[in-house]
């Protein structure tokens, strides 16, 4: 019945859409009627979407799709999120949340009438595509043939808090973009509008950038804490996919920043904006397609691919079609001064789409290569490293110098005291590391972070009044991000450079000693949990021979779809990570393998720090 | 120009920590050697993990292998193409730099120097 | 120039979305690689008969042969389903050389094997320790090669044959 009722809402959103978008050839329709048709067709979907949900709380397994993915053992938490932890029910939430933007965004006033109306029809056009999709390939809501009471299960590597609500934050981040897409299409087939859509398109930017954010960096935790791999990111082709909207968000983003200094790149702003929608679907081609071999593995099928590749290839095709034939009247001229905020940006914003369009070419390179020779080459992490890391430096040089330039002229404001606080954070760094364990790397990223963090806050409390209300965080929120962006580029330098790694293989009972810390493995234990058997290994970690803690690491067995996943186990402290996989056993003995991980947490610190100057940036004008 | 002063002063850091850094790394020991070549390799039965992060048999063995020559001797470059002429360059994570790859390669500093000269061909117009 | 500029990322996209199309439609398997020894040389190899230890065979004593090679292994379960199928090729092209290679199995469980399910091979040589299979680029079991007169590996096929597989595709090269 649910199944009935969802399938046939989407239907009739999908008819709604139909009939907003062929109003544009036959009656003008007032604004009025416009926003009334796109909320029904909002409300639909959502209903269409929440019937599915019904149905996976409920074990409906008259339901295929329900069948297919869910079990009556598992939790609650992770029958909800089945819903979209299947290709069907995720393309259902993509139209879920393109609904949920259109629904909110049709309550914008302020905004040309026209330019409305023209943005609200492109936001209709891309949901009819989406559902077509949906309703041709993969519909959520197909009846099971046979009656079952029983389902086949949800991947055991997906039934995990972090995973559960990782897509839709992911797919918030990706489908806003689609807000931007519109405005800004729609801006270049609108004849008369102001800048104001700008005004409108950096907060939605800005939503979606930040909602993008919080999602990698939780799949990227994920992968930290679930892989038992040691590391957090891995430049595996689904984590550069999502990579890529987001840099090219971020460079999006800063530059709808420069409205503020008066001087506006429309022609690039309008180019980023396809820009960032075109990555997005692309990364979601790429992805449902299964062409690409990764560490997320997902069902995969051809026929959808050569669908949304379709999709893809008219909504971008369309997106640069108009943005060639329609060029945006250029407001001022623009003059580049040698060095202030204005052309820093603009370099920085270089930079960013360079990384970019790397990250693309890496990640499609090898597709290129087989088709033309047959032959299969691997692109990873070692091209990544060496290519989008030294093209990012310069961008976080101009960063930690950022905050003493002025938006309009060549001045700089108290040069001496930045020189000379800069000379001297070097001379500590390279003094500290020259002790310990000298790599150039490591020095770069923790000199570069430090100026960041440091420069940021200097400027914090030299230009701003201190008061601690809400109107001075909002004018503080451009140093606190790039604070954020300091701590996570020290954390990332740290946990990548400085990691060090133990083996060892023990028996019940036995210790061993890394630098002051002292690890016993205390024992085994096996465990029969709702829908899979634990086995966990528990080691004892105690300091000047005080007991500070526990740690359980081990391996989870799923009966349903006969897998065995690794849990790793991890040590949290404020300073580092000791983060335990266990091995096989051989005999008696184990294998242990323990990494330990400085200044982990602060990556994870940055993030939230980001995160949160984006949701305050939200609330500016 | 204050300006100046700090660029070259940073410019001349960097510089001299690059050179250190490139001294230093001349003599690694095989262990070290044998680590840095394996994170560079796919485990060809796993999903995108590297030789060394991985405990599949396929990865004990290749990096046994990659021990046993680097302790007859023979050089990375050597082992990589080694293995590359067996298991296809699917196996390298870090593409080989020859002619297929050369755009591979070039693409980002290319770019970079051609927005760069656009940049200052811009700016000296106005 | 500014056109140019303008029209670059329509030509982008048209590029990535025509080679991503050939690659979908020519139906490409992205967990099986193209096999880089393909037209190639076979690689050096010399191996122990697994029933006599004096007997060995190496590169000279398959000459101016039509050889299939397979890796299998007695823990192998995709080696048990395509079993019989060797059975068949060995039967229906008697002048076929099949040689079989033992991958890190032991002796006593590979000839229980053997000589429970049949021995299709004209030889089998033992590579316990897997570096026959290192050099013939193997990381999965089984694997089916065939090799020509000129000692050229012709074809690759990584795990279990099929009926189709060597209607196919095997049987025309043969």
């Amino acid at each position: 019945m649910s199944s009935l009722i969802g399938f046939l809402s989407l239907i009739a959103a999908t008819g709604i859409n139909f009939v907003l978008l062929s109003s544009k050839i036959f009656i003008n329709f007032n604004i009025n009627k416009y926003n009334t048709l796109v909320r029904f067709s909002s409300i639909l979907t959502f209903i269409s979407f929440f019937s599915l949900m019904y149905a996976y709380i409920t074990s409906d397994f008259s339901n295929f799709n329900v069948f297919q993915n869910s079990h009556t053992d598992k939790p609650l938490i992770y029958k909800i999120s089945g819903t979209w932890g299947n290709h069907e029910g995720s393309m259902l939430l993509w139209i879920s949340i393109l609904s949920i933007y259109g629904f909110f965004f049709s309550f914008t006033k302020k905004i040309d009438i026209e330019l409305k109306k023209l943005t609200l029809l492109i936001q209709s056009f891309l949901h009819l595509l989406f559902s077509f999709f949906i309703i041709f390939t993969s519909n959520p809501f197909l009846i099971n043939s046979v009656v079952v009471t029983e389902g086949l299960g949800l991947n055991p590597i997906l039934q995990d808090p972090g995973l559960a609500i990782h897509p839709p934050l992911l797919y918030a981040g990706y489908v806003g973009y689609s807000i931007i897409f519109s405005l800004a299409i729609a801006s270049l087939l609108n004849k008369n509008n102001n800048e104001e859509w700008l005004y409108i398109a950096k907060k939605w930017s800005l939503v979606s950038w930040t909602c993008l954010t919080g999602g990698i960096a939780l799949g990227s935790y994920w992968a930290y804490y679930e892989l038992g791999w040691g590391g957090w990111w891995f430049w595996d082709p689904v984590e550069n996919i999502s990579l890529m909207p987001w840099i090219a968000g971020l460079a999006l983003v800063h530059s709808l920043l420069m409205i503020r200094g008066e001087q506006v790149l429309k022609r690039w702003i309008i180019f980023l904006s396809i820009l960032c929608f075109s990555l997005s679907i692309f990364g979601t081609f790429l992805v449902r397609s299964g062409i690409l071999t990764s560490v997320h593995s997902f069902a995969a099928d051809a026929s959808r691919g050569l669908f949304i590749l379709l999709i893809f290839f008219i909504i971008t095709g369309f997106g640069f079609l108009v943005f060639l034939l329609k060029k945006p009247e250029t407001s001022k001229p623009i003059t580049l001064l040698f060095i202030n905020k204005f052309s820093a940006l603009i370099f920085n914003n270089i930079l960013m789409i360079i990384a970019t369009l790397t990250v693309l070419l890496g990640t499609i390179y090898p597709i290129i290569v087989e088709v033309l020779t047959n032959k299969r080459i691997s692109v990873g992490a070692p091209y990544f490293n060496s290519t989008v890391i030294p093209i990012m430096i310069p961008g976080f040089l101009l960063m930690s110098i950022a905050p003493i330039l002025s938006w309009q002229t060549n001045k700089i404001r108290s040069a001496r005291n930045y020189v000379i606080f800069f000379i001297l954070i070097s001379l500590i760094i390279v003094i500290q590391s020259y002790f310990s364990k000298f790599n150039t790397w490591g020095i770069v990223g923790l000199i570069l972070g430090s100026w960041i963090i440091f420069a940021s806050l200097f400027a914090v409390l030299t230009s701003y009044k201190l008061n601690f209300n809400f109107r001075f965080f909002q004018k503080v929120n451009p140093h606190i991000a790039h604070i954020g962006v300091g701590i996570a580029i020290v954390g990332i330098t740290f946990s990548s450079v400085f990691k060090n790694e133990f083996t060892y293989n023990i028996v019940e009972g036995e210790n061993f000693k890394i630098n002051n810390t002292d690890i016993v493995f205390d024992k085994i234990e096996t465990t029969n949990e709702k829908n899979f058997q634990s086995l966990r290994a528990n080691f004892l970690i105690s300091k000047n021979k005080k007991v500070i803690g526990n740690v359980k690491a081990g391996k989870n067995y799923y009966p349903v779809s006969k897998m065995i996943t690794t849990e790793a186990g991890i040590f949290h402290e404020w300073f580092r990570d000791v983060y335990f996989i266990l091995g096989e056993q051989k005999d008696n003995e184990w294998l242990v393998k323990v990494h330990v991980n400085p200044f982990v947490s602060f990556i994870w610190l940055g993030v939230i720090i980001m995160v949160y100057s984006g949701l305050i940036g939200v609330s500016r004008r | 120009m204050k300006l100046n002063l700090f660029s070259k002063i940073s410019i001349k850091t960097l510089l001299f920590f690059c050179f250190f850094g490139i001294s230093l790394s001349a003599n690694e020991n095989i262990e070290e050697k044998v680590k840095k070549l394996t994170l560079e390799l796919r485990c060809m039965t796993c999903q995108n993990q590297s030789v060394y992060d991985s405990d599949a048999d396929f990865s004990n063995d290749i990096k046994n292998l990659v021990k046993n020559k680097f302790e007859e001797g023979e050089s990375e470059y050597e082992i990589k193409k080694f293995l590359a002429e067996r298991y296809g360059e699917y196996i390298l994570f870090r593409p080989f730099f020859n002619y297929n790859n050369l755009f591979l390669w070039g693409f980002p500093f290319i770019l970079l120097t051609i927005s760069l000269f656009f940049l200052i061909f811009k700016t000296r117009k106005k | 120039m500014n056109r140019l500029i303008l029209i670059s990322p329509l030509i982008i996209l048209f590029v990535i979305c025509l080679f991503v199309l050939i690659y979908l439609v020519s139906g490409k398997n992205p967990n099986k690689p193209p096999s880089a020894l393909l037209n190639k040389d076979t690689p050096l190899f010399k191996s122990v008969s697994l029933y006599d230890d004096k007997t060995f065979i190496n590169n000279e004593s398959i000459k101016n042969k039509k050889v299939l090679i397979n890796f299998f292994a007695s823990w192998c379960t995709p080696c048990k389903v395509e079993h019989p199928l060797i059975f068949e090729l060995a039967n229906e092209n008697p002048d076929l050389y099949i040689l079989g290679f033992n991958h890190k199995d032991k002796k006593e469980d590979a000839k229980k094997y053997l000589k429970d399910d049949g021995d299709p091979y004209n030889f089998v040589g033992i590579d316990s320790d897997g570096l026959i299979a290192l050099e013939f680029g193997v990381f999965g079991l089984p694997e089916t090669f065939l090799i020509n007169e000129d000692g050229k590996i012709i074809y690759k096929y990584m795990g279990p044959l099929t009926e189709k597989i060597i209607k196919d595709e095997i049987e025309s090269l043969l």
